[in-house]
Parts: structure tokens; C-alpha cells; sequence
């Protein structure tokens, strides 16, 4: 399809610092790696095909596919292939490939998880040999031993003990002295604390049996306690992981690569991270806009949904802007990059669904407040306690403090709350509801008034067609004739409104043969059948115009008129100023300051005729209109059960939408809301003091909306939602994500952030209880260190595995074919 | 029991042994993609995927 862009202009590649990365081997051949991103591996043998598909092609020489974060990543031989055949390779084999952009994250994140996994190996192995030497200790009676070999093991136990607190415990050691540093006492302190007391008494013990500090050695109850510790910061952080890796898999798919002008005219295929500003490049139909933009050339129409939610599409003339990731529906055009990789919107929504990935929940902010005085608690109790016991038994002093140290779990504060919130996070991701920002789920548990936007939410995207009005004037056809005749010239046609009467149309249709079809952004499509006759589909004005007769308009200064045909039959002579032009009542006399809706002009209709009768679609021949297709917004799936199913939770309903009062209204009504929480025709403004008036009456509020539309709406709702129907980049002020479009798992995602909260109560009643027990416990003397460091890994294990509980607390979806 | 004076040091060595045996597979993405191992039973070596058919399978849908 397009020129190799690795031989196209090497030396720019080189270069630049993105995109493939290069190495140079032993026999002098250009290595490059890349990681792409796979679709379609629905199962790991999927998997070990792409694999297979890919070494089999000699230049490659090192793959390694992850089923689990859907990504390949290849090493080969720069001058032998290049990427895009790389790609084709892949997409042969049945399967979808593209340049991976989350990359650099997702190298972050894998570094970061080996490095968390090599230490909590370190530590649990190390830990387990220690053990093993420590056993006869336990076991033996009081001189068993030859005092050498007690000796001998030891120093073989603090041999293995140096790595496990030089390399796995450094963690602890460096979180402490960071929180050191500015004064405040982390989670880290008493571990380091504790672990570096253990370390040192344990090695005097080693050193000098005789000596202060007894001749007992806990190496084992050291190693075994920063093992447990570093197991649970694991799973933590493959929690944390998963949700992050889900957040990125649901941005979408931005085009991978763009037609780019050089300046000799000719057009080359580039990787997008290759653009820059004022890039010149050919956007064909049906892809989609790599970066935001100017039009220079070319007039289409681009489905925006990605920003505004609704599929209408919305027309571009040259001088326009666009934005990356919308469609291009109507006609090639040239575009001018002005903003390209990480200025884009698109990468501006990426960040802050990454951030929200990373963000610590309010909850754990919380935690953090306690964990001062708490930490203070302990760290003056230990204190305390080996200043009485060295009075009482001067060798047990030492182990005292360490025991009190040790045993305090700091696992309620730190770990308790964030694994149970990411556990729910994961469960609800699956599910198909992503949380963008976790502590979300507590707003959402305490939701008593929720808002719902109509469109997109509540309706589907795609109107349905409601009947066919046919024209006393048509005689010669039959309406399933009619209906065949729209649906084969609207086949040409991306437009929503087309597309519905593609469906509607009897599947046995024969393929009409159209010459010469156009399509004419903001107004139709037409084009000449077999006999010679015009047709047009669409704006019933324009179809009248198809007879020849041009229109009259004569614009004023500062009219902004799109790109519809005015038919002048309808046209007298008044003056229309800074009004919404209806196209029943276009003048064709001086036009000050109008603006035209395209989206209204295409379906003929003013907003007042629609609201009564629906959207509306004309078919016309010769100038001539034969029949009229009225559509109807459809009511999405399960949406009835849904609200009845929130209205059972005790949750107050109301409808709250931009679209005609009447529409609302009508709705409502099927949806057995009261009438006057059915707000229709409502400005962002009127949404927001709606909002607030609920806010203010007391009541926690939430919001479910189509996102970046509503974005101040959204933000000040305690919590908002917003469904994911196409693009989910727009989603991007919303508090949760719901992917799978269902609205039913509102319902669901109340549930777990419920059990959430439930969950994270019990885990701190636990860590309170246990710390209330053990701390007397211990300093009493009644808690040797190695029970200390027994309890407090059982207590940290327990609050995981209750935390891990909430995976499995959804029950899995009945609807078939949603993926969760 | 004198054994025990060279098994300990043994013991010792061992375990360093395995940290670095468990430092290369680590290295070497062993435990990246822990789904993707635990099916990895079921692939047919010749094929590499799961199957006993030698044509080329369709993708999975």
C-alpha cells in the first residue's frame, strides 16, 4: 500500500528518538525492536500462533508474544523487512496487529514488576533456608549441639539473611528514610526499625552468645515476616498493574500510521509518533485523523463522537479544525498536523486515565492521617517496653521492642483499603465497568439521586427505522421497492441515518445498480440508475433540488452557512436575523449571522417538526419526493430493568437531557419516570444548577452522561459514569467508565462498591483487633519474634485474601455476546 | 555429625545456586505472561498452538 518508511528517509528515523529502536549486532545488521499491539488473541494458542507466524519470516529474529497484555514484541533484522510487513505478516495469520504506543508504560510496568518479584523470591527462598538451619534450634534440647555447629548455622543463617536485608528489604529501608526526610513517619519506619534492630542484635547473638544480646538468632522470623511483606507488595502491585493495563487497552485503537505529503508531492506511510506540526497529510475515507488539525483541502463530514458523543456527523470545510482520533465519513481531505503525539487530546485523556491508574484513593489518604499518631504509638511503646524490661531481664530487652516492632502490622493502614479498592476495581474492570478513579466507589455506594443523559445512555446510538411515509405522487412502486431503492443508495453512505435504513432493508435486496453516486455533506446522496433518472437520498429540500433548480441565497457578511442546498421554491423575501435557520423557512432575501444545522438540514427537519415525529429521510427521483422514512431512537437493552432495578436500591431517578422537552418527555414516560424529573431541553448550565440544587437539598448525587459534553456537569456530581459505546477517549471527566454499555451494571457496580466498603471495614476492625492484642501481648515478654513476625504476616495474608475476595463477588453476565 | 560442617556451607552455596537459576528465568520473561504458561500443556510442539490438525488454523472466535 504505501513505500517502506524504513527506506523511505533513514536518516530522519535515525534520528528521531521514537519509533523502532535500533541496535546495531556482531554482524554489522540493523537491529531493530518493536513492540506491536495485538487484537484477536482470544486464547494463548492464539498466542503461539502469532509466534509462529512471525519467526517464520527469516529477518525476525527474536519474537515473544504476551497473551496477557496482547502484544508481541519482535526483534528483526532492519534491512531484510520493515515493520508494515511485519503487521501484514500478523493480519495474514488471521489476527490484528499495530504499532504499540503504551510501550514505554508498559516497559515501566513490567520492569517494575520483575524487579517486585526477584526480591519477594530472594526473600521467601532465602527465608526458607534460614529456616531450615534454624530448625534444630528449635527442636534440639539444651546441649544437643555441639556449640560449633550452632555456631556453624548461625553465621550460615546470617550468610543467607545479608541479601534478603541488603537487596528485598531495601524497599522498606528507603521508603523509611524518605518519609525521614520530611519529618513525617511513613508505613516504612517501623519495619525498618524493626528489621534493622532484628538484623543487629541477632548478629551480636551470632557474634558473642555470651554477649547483651543472648545467644538466641531470628534470622528466620527477620527473613520469613520481609518475605510475607514483599509477597503482599507484589500482589498489590499486579493489581495496580491489571488495572492499569485494562485502562490502556480501553483507549482504543488511534491509526497507527498516516499518509503523509512530502514536498515533492509524493505520499508516504509514516508511524503517527513520526508527525509534526504542520505535516501535510491525505486522510481517505473511513480512517481515521491522526492528530488534531487544520482541513486545507477538501469538504467531508467527520463522526465526532469520540468528543460529543452523538454519531451525527458533523461537516468540515477547509480552515476548520479537526480532532485526532474522529472519522472521516464524506470525501478524502488534506489536513495540517498542529498538534501530534503527546499534545493531542487524545494523548491529554491517555495521561489522565493513567494517572487515575496510579492516584492514591482518598481512603488511603485517610489512612495515611492515622498512620502518623499510630506509628508514633509503636515506635513509643517499644521504646517503653525495652526500657522496662532492661531493669527486669536485660537480655530479653532487645527482643521485647523488636517483638512490639515487628508484630504491629501496618498492613490495615497501607494494605487493607488499596487491595480491597483495586481487588473491586479488577473485578469491575472485567465486568466491563473501568473505574478511572478508584475511590470512586465510595461516592457510589452512598448515591442517593442519580442524573441520566438520554442519548447514548439511555437510547442507543443508532436511530431505528419507525415507518415509511409513502407519497400519493408514487405509484409506481411499493414500499419494500421504496425501502430497497433507499437502502441500496444509502449503502454509500457512512451517515447514521443510512446505515439504519441498510438494516431495515429486507436482507433478499437485490444490488441495485447506481452510476455516479456523490454524497454532499449536510445534505445527501444521489446518484443515476440504470435509466438515466437522478435519485437523492436525504434533506427533503435538497431532493426537491434535484430537478435543477438552484438556490437563491444571498448570504450577508457574517453568515455562516454549511454546505446544504437551499431550495429557492421555499423561499420569500423577509429578513432573517441571528435566528436558527429552519429550512421551511429559508428566505432567500439578506441572511445576517444564521446558523444552519447540518445535522437538521440533512433530515429536513426543524427541531420542534422532529421532536413530534422523529427523524426524517427523504427519497426522491427527478426532483420529485416519492417517500418520506421516519426513525426512531431505540431504547437500549435492559434498560428497564435496569432503572427498575435502581429504583429498588432506593435510588431516585431523573432524566435530565439536551434533546426537545417532548422526546424527554415521551421517554420518560416509557420508562415510568414522574414527569417532572424529566428535564428535556436542558443547557450544560441548566444541567449544573440541577446538580447543585440536588447537592444542596442534601443529597449525594450521581451523574450519567456521554463525558467530555457534560464535563462540568460530571465533575461536580459526587460521582459520575459515563457509557462506552465507540469512543471511550471521550470519557474522560467521567469517575467510571461502564465499556460494556449496559445499564444494568450501575446496578452491579453499587453492589461491589458496597461489598468494597464492607470489605474494608472488616479488614480494619481486624488489623484493629490484632494490634489491640498482640501489642500488650508482646510487651509482656509472652511474644517471642518469630511468633511476632508469624502474626504479622498471617494478619497481612488475611486482609489480602479478604480484599481478594471481591473478585469473584460479581456474578458473570447472562447477556451472551458482550464481552466483560 | 561432622558431615554437617561441609553440608551447611553446601546448603549455603546451593541457595545461591538457585537465586541465580531463578534470576535467569526471571530475566529471561519466564513469569511475564503467566497465563500463556499454564496452557502451555496443551500445545501441540510441531504446531504451536493447540490443535492436532497440520493445516493452518483459523483464528479463534
Amino acid at each position: 500500500m504505501s513505500p517502506s518508511f524504513v527506506a523511505a528517509r533513514p536518516a530522519e528515523v535515525l534520528e528521531a528518538d521514537r519509533g523502532p529502536r535500533w541496535a546495531a549486532d556482531a554482524h554489522d545488521a540493523r537491529l531493530a525492536s518493536a513492540t506491536l499491539r495485538l487484537s484477536g488473541l482470544h486464547c494463548a494458542g492464539c498466542a503461539a500462533s502469532v509466534e509462529a507466524a512471525l519467526r517464520s519470516d527469516a529477518a525476525v529474529r527474536d519474537v515473544s508474544v504476551s497473551h496477557a497484555s496482547q502484544s508481541a514484541r519482535v526483534r528483526f533484522d532492519s534491512q531484510r523487512t520493515n515493520l508494515n510487513a511485519l503487521l501484514q505478516v500478523v493480519r495474514s495469520a488471521g489476527y490484528g496487529a499495530a504499532l504499540d504506543e503504551a510501550d514505554a508504560a508498559r516497559e515501566l510496568r513490567r520492569s517494575e514488576s520483575r524487579l517486585a518479584l526477584w526480591r519477594a523470591f530472594v526473600a521467601a527462598f532465602c527465608g526458607m533456608q534460614v529456616m531450615m538451619l534454624a530448625l534444630p534450634g528449635y527442636v534440639a534440647e539444651a546441649g544437643d549441639i555441639a556449640p560449633d555447629l550452632t555456631r556453624l548455622l548461625d553465621w550460615g543463617a546470617w550468610l543467607l539473611t545479608v541479601p534478603v536485608l541488603l537487596f528485598s528489604a531495601a524497599p522498606f529501608f528507603s521508603g523509611a528514610w524518605r518519609s525521614l526526610q520530611v519529618r513525617r513517619i511513613g508505613m516504612d519506619v517501623p519495619v525498618a526499625l524493626g528489621i534493622s534492630v532484628a538484623f543487629i542484635a541477632s548478629s551480636g547473638a551470632a557474634l558473642n552468645p555470651a554477649g547483651p544480646f543472648g545467644h538466641e538468632v531470628y534470622f528466620d522470623s527477620l527473613t520469613m515476616f520481609i518475605s510475607f511483606l514483599l509477597i503482599g507488595r507484589w500482589i498489590e502491585m499486579r493489581m495496580r498493574h491489571w488495572a492499569a493495563e485494562a485502562l490502556e487497552a480501553a483507549t482504543g485503537v488511534m491509526p497507527q500510521t498516516a499518509l503523509r505529503l512530502g514536498a515533492d508531492g509524493l505520499s508516504e506511510a509514516v508511524p503517527i509518533d513520526q508527525l509534526r506540526v504542520s505535516d501535510i497529510l491525505r486522510i481517505a475515507v473511513g480512517e481515521a485523523f491522526p492528530a488534531d488539525g487544520v482541513v486545507i483541502e477538501g469538504r467531508s463530514h467527520v463522526d465526532e463522537s469520540l468528543l460529543s458523543g452523538e454519531s451525527k456527523p458533523v461537516p468540515k470545510l477547509p480552515g476548520m479544525s479537526v480532532i485526532g482520533g474522529s472519522i472521516n465519513l464524506g470525501a478524502p481531505v488534506m489536513m495540517r498536523v498542529e498538534r501530534c503525539g503527546a499534545d493531542t487530546r487524545y494523548e491529554a485523556i491517555v495521561g489522565l486515565m493513567r494517572d487515575a491508574a496510579t492516584q492514591r484513593p482518598a481512603s488511603a489518604r485517610w489512612a495515611d492521617r492515622w498512620a502518623g499518631p499510630f506509628l508514633w504509638t509503636v515506635l513509643l511503646l517499644a521504646g517503653l517496653g525495652a526500657l522496662v524490661w532492661s531493669f527486669i531481664d536485660p537480655q530479653r530487652a532487645v527482643w521485647v521492642a523488636v517483638s512490639v516492632l515487628v508484630v504491629t502490622c501496618p498492613c490495615a493502614l497501607s494494605l487493607a483499603t488499596p487491595s480491597a479498592l483495586l481487588a473491586a476495581a479488577q473485578a469491575l474492570a472485567r465486568r466491563g465497568v473501568l473505574l478511572r478513579r478508584i475511590d470512586a466507589l465510595e461516592p457510589l455506594a452512598a448515591m442517593q439521586r442519580l442524573f441520566l443523559d438520554k442519548t447514548g445512555t439511555l437510547t442507543t446510538q443508532r436511530p431505528r427505522l419507525a415507518r415509511i411515509e409513502r407519497l400519493p405522487v408514487c405509484a409506481d412502486l411499493t414500499e419494500p421497492e421504496l425501502l430497497r431503492l433507499a437502502a441500496s443508495l444509502g449503502a454509500w453512505s457512512h451517515h447514521p441515518l443510512s446505515m439504519a435504513l441498510c438494516e431495515a432493508a429486507p436482507p433478499d435486496r437485490r444490488a441495485q445498480a447506481w452510476r455516479d453516486v456523490r454524497e454532499q455533506a449536510g445534505a445527501g446522496v444521489e446518484a443515476i440508475d440504470v435509466l438515466g433518472q437522478r435519485w437523492r437520498l436525504g434533506n427533503a429540500r435538497w431532493v426537491l433540488g434535484a430537478a435543477g433548480v438552484v438556490a437563491l441565497l444571498r448570504v450577508g457578511d457574517s453568515a455562516d452557512v454549511d454546505s446544504a442546498n437551499v431550495d429557492s421554491a421555499n423561499v420569500d423575501s423577509a429578513n432573517v436575523d441571528s435566528a436558527n435557520v429552519d429550512s421551511a423557512n429559508v428566505d432567500s432575501a439578506d441572511v445576517d449571522s444564521a446558523d444552519v444545522d447540518s445535522a437538521d438540514v440533512f433530515s429536513g427537519e426543524s427541531p420542534r417538526a422532529s421532536a413530534a415525529q422523529g427523524v426524517r429521510v427523504s427519497l426522491g427521483r427527478e426532483g420529485a419526493v416519492l417517500a418520506h422514512f421516519i426513525f426512531d431512537e431505540t431504547l437500549a437493552d435492559g434498560v428497564a430493568q435496569a432503572l427498575a432495578a435502581l429504583r429498588a436500591d432506593g435510588i431516585a431517578l431523573t432524566l435530565l437531557s439536551g434533546d426537545a422537552p417532548a422526546r424527554v418527555q415521551r421517554l420518560a414516560r416509557r420508562l415510568e419516570i414522574d414527569a417532572t424529573q424529566a428535564i428535556g431541553g436542558a443547557t450544560p448550565e441548566r444541567k449544573l444548577l440541577e446538580i447543585e440544587a440536588a447537592q444542596a437539598r442534601g443529597e449525594s448525587v450521581g451523574m450519567i452522561g456521554d463525558g467530555v459534553n457534560d464535563a462540568p456537569v460530571l465533575a461536580r456530581a459526587d460521582v459520575s459514569l459515563a457509557m462506552g459505546e465507540g469512543a471511550l477517549l471521550a470519557r474522560a471527566s467521567a469517575d467510571a467508565v461502564i465499556v460494556s454499555n449496559r445499564l444494568a451494571d450501575v446496578v452491579q457496580a453499587r453492589a461491589m462498591a458496597k461489598r468494597t466498603l464492607r470489605v474494608i471495614a472488616q479488614n480494619i476492625a481486624w488489623a484493629a483487633t490484632y494490634n489491640a492484642v498482640c501489642v500488650p501481648l508482646a510487651l509482656f515478654g509472652l511474644l517471642p519474634p518469630w511468633a511476632a513476625g508469624l502474626g504479622m504476616a498471617a494478619s497481612s495474608l488475611l486482609v489480602v485474601g479478604n480484599s481478594l475476595r471481591l473478585q469473584h463477588a460479581l456474578p458473570s453476565p447472562r447477556t451472551s455476546g458482550t464481552s466483560a | 555429625m561432622d558431615i554437617l560442617y561441609l553440608l551447611i556451607p553446601l546448603s549455603v552455596f546451593a541457595m545461591f545456586g538457585v537465586l541465580g537459576i531463578f534470576a535467569w528465568a526471571l530475566h529471561a520473561g519466564q513469569f511475564d505472561d503467566l497465563e500463556r504458561e499454564g496452557a502451555r500443556a496443551l500445545f501441540d510442539p510441531e504446531q504451536g498452538s493447540i490443535g492436532t490438525s497440520t493445516e493452518k488454523l483459523p483464528p479463534c472466535h
